[in-house]
This record gives C-alpha cells, sequence and structure tokens, in this order.
C-alpha cells in the first residue's frame, strides 16, 4: 500500500486538531457556565 | 484637495525643521544595503540577479521604520488631537498623511537607489524602474498609513504594525520585485504591464478601502 | 442555544462526517499512480475550502460590525477567525503531507501553499490586533478593520502569486481529471467538513458570548 502511512498521518493530524479543538471549547464553555453560576449567586446575595 | 496638500505640507515642514526622522531611515536604509552585500557575500553577477530583492527587502523594512515613527511621533505631541479638532474631514487627514508619508518615502528611496547604482555599477534611474518604484511606494503608503495609525494605538505598536503590514503588501513585493528584475535586464513595458496592473489595482483598492475605514480607527 | 436546532445540527453533521469517513477509506478507488496517499486529497481540500470560507465570514461579520456596531456580528467576526485559523493550520499541514507524498519535498512555494500561508499570517495580524489593545471595544474595532482589509488583500495576493508560480496540481481537479466516484466522494467530505464549520462556529460562538457575559459580571460586581 503505496504512500499508507502519509494518508494515515495527515488524518491523524486532522482528526487530532479538531478534536483536540471541540474538546478545548467543551471544557472552557463548562468551566464558564460555573462561573457565570457563581458571580450571578454573589451578586444576588 | 488643498486642505490634503496643507496637511501634507505640514508633516513634511515639521520633518525638515526638525530632521528627526529622516535622517535615521536613511541611514537605515543605506546600512542595509551594504550588510545585504555582506551577507550574500557574492560576485557582482549575482548581486545583480539579487538587486530587486535587496532593494525591495530595505524600501519595505526602512517604510515600517519612518511609518512607526511617524505616528508615534504625532501622537507624542498630541498633534492627532489638534489635528482631529481642525474641521477637516477624517478622509482628508488620511490623505495627507498619505501623500506626506509618499513624499518622505521617495526621499529615501531614491538616494538609496543613487546609492546602489554606484556601489555595483548598475543604472538604476531608468524609467521603468522609477515608475514601479512610484507606484509600490503609493501602495506602500496606502497600506502603511492606515496600520501605523492603528499601531500608534496599541500597547505594542512596534510589532503590530509590521505582523499587519507585511502580509498585506506582498503583492505589491512580488509584483515589484518581478518587475523591477525585468526592468533592470532592460525589458520592454509591454513584458512589465501585468505586475504593475497589480501594483497599480492593489494602489486604487486600497487606497479606496483605506479612506473608507481610516474614520474607524482614529475616532475616540 | 435552542435544544432542537443545535441536536439536528450535531447528529446531522456527525452522520455526514461518518459517511464521508467511511466512503473516503473504504468505497473510493485507490488511485493508481499516488496510491493510497492520493486520498488525502479528500481531507486537503475541504479543509483549505473551509480556511478561505472561514475568512469570508470574519470578513462579513467584521463589516457588518463595523457599520452597524452590533456585538452579535464581532463574536461570529473573532469566532469565525480562530476556527479559521485552525483550519489554515490544518491545511498547511495537509498540504505538506501532501507535497511530501507527491513531490518527496516537506515544502513547495507552489501557488496555492504560498497563499495559504499568507492567509494564516492574516488571520495571525488578526489575532495580534486584537490581543494587544486594552480596550475591549477598541479590539474589536481594530480587528474588525484588519477582517475587512485582510480579506479584501487575499484575491489580489492569490493573483500575484499564481502569475508568480504554478506548481500545485488544482487543475487536476478542475479540469476533470477524477472519476465521478472520487467527484463525489471530493463533494461529500465537503459538505461533511462544511456541517462541521458551521457547528464548530456556532459552539464557538456560543462560548464567547458566555465570556463576555463573564466579564460584564464581574464588572457589575
Amino acid at each position: 500500500m503505496q504512500n499508507l502511512g502519509y494518508f494515515l498521518a495527515a488524518f491523524i493530524v486532522v482528526w487530532a486538531l479538531v478534536f483536540g479543538y471541540v474538546l478545548w471549547l467543551f471544557v472552557r464553555q463548562k468551566r464558564l457556565r460555573q462561573e457565570i453560576e457563581s458571580l450571578r449567586e454573589r451578586s444576588r446575595k | 484637495m488643498g486642505k490634503v496638500i496643507t496637511i501634507a505640507k505640514k508633516d513634511i515642514l515639521f520633518e525638515l525643521r526638525t530632521k528627526r526622522l529622516l535622517p535615521g531611515v536613511l541611514v537605515f536604509a543605506l546600512l542595509a544595503i551594504v550588510i545585504f552585500n555582506f551577507a550574500f557575500a557574492a560576485s557582482l553577477e549575482t548581486i545583480r540577479l539579487l538587486t530587486p530583492g535587496i532593494l525591495w527587502v530595505t524600501f519595505a523594512f526602512a517604510g515600517i521604520l519612518g511609518l512607526n515613527r511617524s505616528f508615534a511621533l504625532e501622537m507624542e505631541d498630541g498633534c492627532l488631537e489638534g489635528l482631529m479638532a481642525c474641521p477637516v474631514s477624517r478622509e482628508v487627514i488620511y490623505l495627507g498623511k498619505v501623500l506626506g508619508n509618499l513624499i518622505f518615502m521617495l526621499s529615501i528611496e531614491v538616494p538609496a537607489l543613487l546609492v546602489f547604482g554606484f556601489l555595483f555599477n548598475i543604472a538604476v534611474f531608468s524609467l521603468q524602474l522609477l515608475a514601479i518604484v512610484f507606484l509600490a511606494t503609493l501602495g506602500f503608503v496606502a497600506v502603511g498609513t492606515l496600520f501605523s495609525a492603528l499601531a500608534a494605538n496599541t500597547r505594542a505598536r512596534e510589532l503590530v504594525l509590521p505582523v499587519l503590514f507585511l502580509p498585506l503588501v506582498i503583492p505589491v513585493m512580488i509584483s515589484a520585485v518581478n518587475a523591477s528584475g525585468l526592468a533592470l535586464s532592460g525589458e520592454s513595458w509591454s513584458s512589465l504591464a501585468s505586475w504593475l496592473e497589480i501594483i497599480a489595482a492593489f494602489d486604487v483598492i486600497f487606497l479606496v478601502t483605506s479612506v473608507l475605514i481610516f474614520n474607524f480607527v482614529i475616532e475616540e | 442555544m435552542k435544544m432542537l436546532p443545535k441536536t439536528l445540527l450535531l447528529g446531522g453533521s456527525f452522520a455526514l462526517m461518518l459517511t464521508a469517513l467511511c466512503v473516503i477509506f473504504l468505497y473510493v478507488p485507490t488511485e493508481e499512480v499516488m496510491g493510497v496517499g492520493q486520498r488525502i486529497l479528500y481531507i486537503h481540500v475541504p479543509v483549505c475550502w473551509l480556511a478561505f470560507f472561514a475568512f469570508f465570514i470574519t470578513f462579513l461579520g467584521s463589516a457588518v460590525y463595523l457599520w452597524r456596531r452590533a456585538n452579535s456580528w464581532d463574536t461570529i467576526a473573532y469566532s469565525s477567525a480562530e476556527i479559521g485559523i485552525v483550519f489554515t493550520t490544518l491545511a498547511l499541514v495537509t498540504g505538506s503531507i501532501w507535497a511530501r507524498c507527491v513531490w518527496g519535498v516537506w515544502w513547495t512555494w507552489d501557488a496555492r501553499l504560498t497563499t495559504t500561508v499568507v492567509l494564516w499570517f492574516i488571520y495571525l495580524a488578526y489575532f495580534i490586533v486584537r490581543f494587544s489593545v486594552t480596550e475591549e471595544w477598541r479590539a474589536a474595532r481594530f480587528a474588525a478593520v484588519v477582517g475587512v482589509v485582510g480579506f479584501i488583500d487575499v484575491p489580489i495576493c492569490a493573483l500575484a502569486i499564481v502569475l508568480w508560480r504554478t506548481h500545485h496540481p488544482g487543475p487536476v481537479i478542475f479540469e476533470g481529471g477524477l472519476t465521478a466516484t472520487m467527484l463525489m466522494t471530493l463533494l461529500l467530505s465537503l459538505a461533511a467538513f462544511t456541517a462541521l464549520y458551521i457547528l464548530l462556529l456556532w459552539m464557538r460562538a456560543s462560548l464567547k458570548d458566555d465570556e463576555d457575559e463573564v466579564k460584564r459580571l464581574r464588572e457589575v460586581g
């Protein structure tokens, strides 16, 4: 299978980056939602 | 139109009187040419091939240096607020600055060309080359004036201007270098045509765009 | 974020991507000359297209933001710019691997790769400007200026670069050098990645709204 290595490399890089980015978005959003909640709690008191 | 010239005249007179900018940038340009000579350590033939690249890299970096300082000086002395308080439209301010910067750049480039021609025995004063230099410098200045006004309002203006300026003027660089190479080899105007068209189109497009967008950069 | 459209988008893009992957890996026949490596094209082309399309969206968002001063447009511009620079990086990486595959070198200054590099630097300028201004409103405004001016520059750049050199096997795609199956695979992959882009845009814009909300709450409290 000629050049299989390259194809797999390209594939892995693309998906690693996309997946990593999506993960980062999820994690960051969760943290921010928590912070919004706590800030709102504080302002209510 | 008269107002544009007035603003340009103000900048030029200021520079002539204080001599804060021109000598330094001119020296920088000449030094750059000398350093390129050492950097390439090449035969005269090779330098001839490299001439367009050396010239235009030198002009681009000298331009960045000059543009950076010009708006910085404006802001230092509070001139910009004074200028904006005048009953002139923002577009006129922009065009006035473009004209002033254009004359500034040309007064760096012409001596630099002279010195280059002298050092490397190259006939630099052809009509073709002068046309290329004028058009390309106009492009540099159109974009550079807009972005130096922008960069002057940032925290890291020495970094921001090159990062903005250099990618944007790549079409001018490519076209100027290629056209200059052709001009120096004595090619006809027709071979230069497509390159000159790109530079001219760039000039028109970016002058118009910058005139429209300049207001957003200097408003409070 | 509304639940039904979001779920539809998530599910739809997932299904589309899965289908595209199956087709790319299993269904489409291997090309004779370049072997399995040729399949990189099915990822490289969509990623490239999206790198430029994302910047177009940034341009639109920036232009409307300058005109209307509505923050939602700046959010779109900013989010698209971030996704765009990710896709541009991917375009450069896959393009480089493709170059290694086809020409045996890791890099070549051919027209398409060179234009993509310039695009990458223009994206970078957008973010450097954004992060080097202290006032939020001014940062957004300046970045929008870069978004507009930068986008106008891209076609002129491409023109100059193409005139300067042609090397990329672009013509293969547009001259019908592809079989019907290959073309279908490419279009499917294109659709899948575009769906992914829309999903990412939505997510990033929602995240930006949360970031702005946090800033607002901190100032008030």
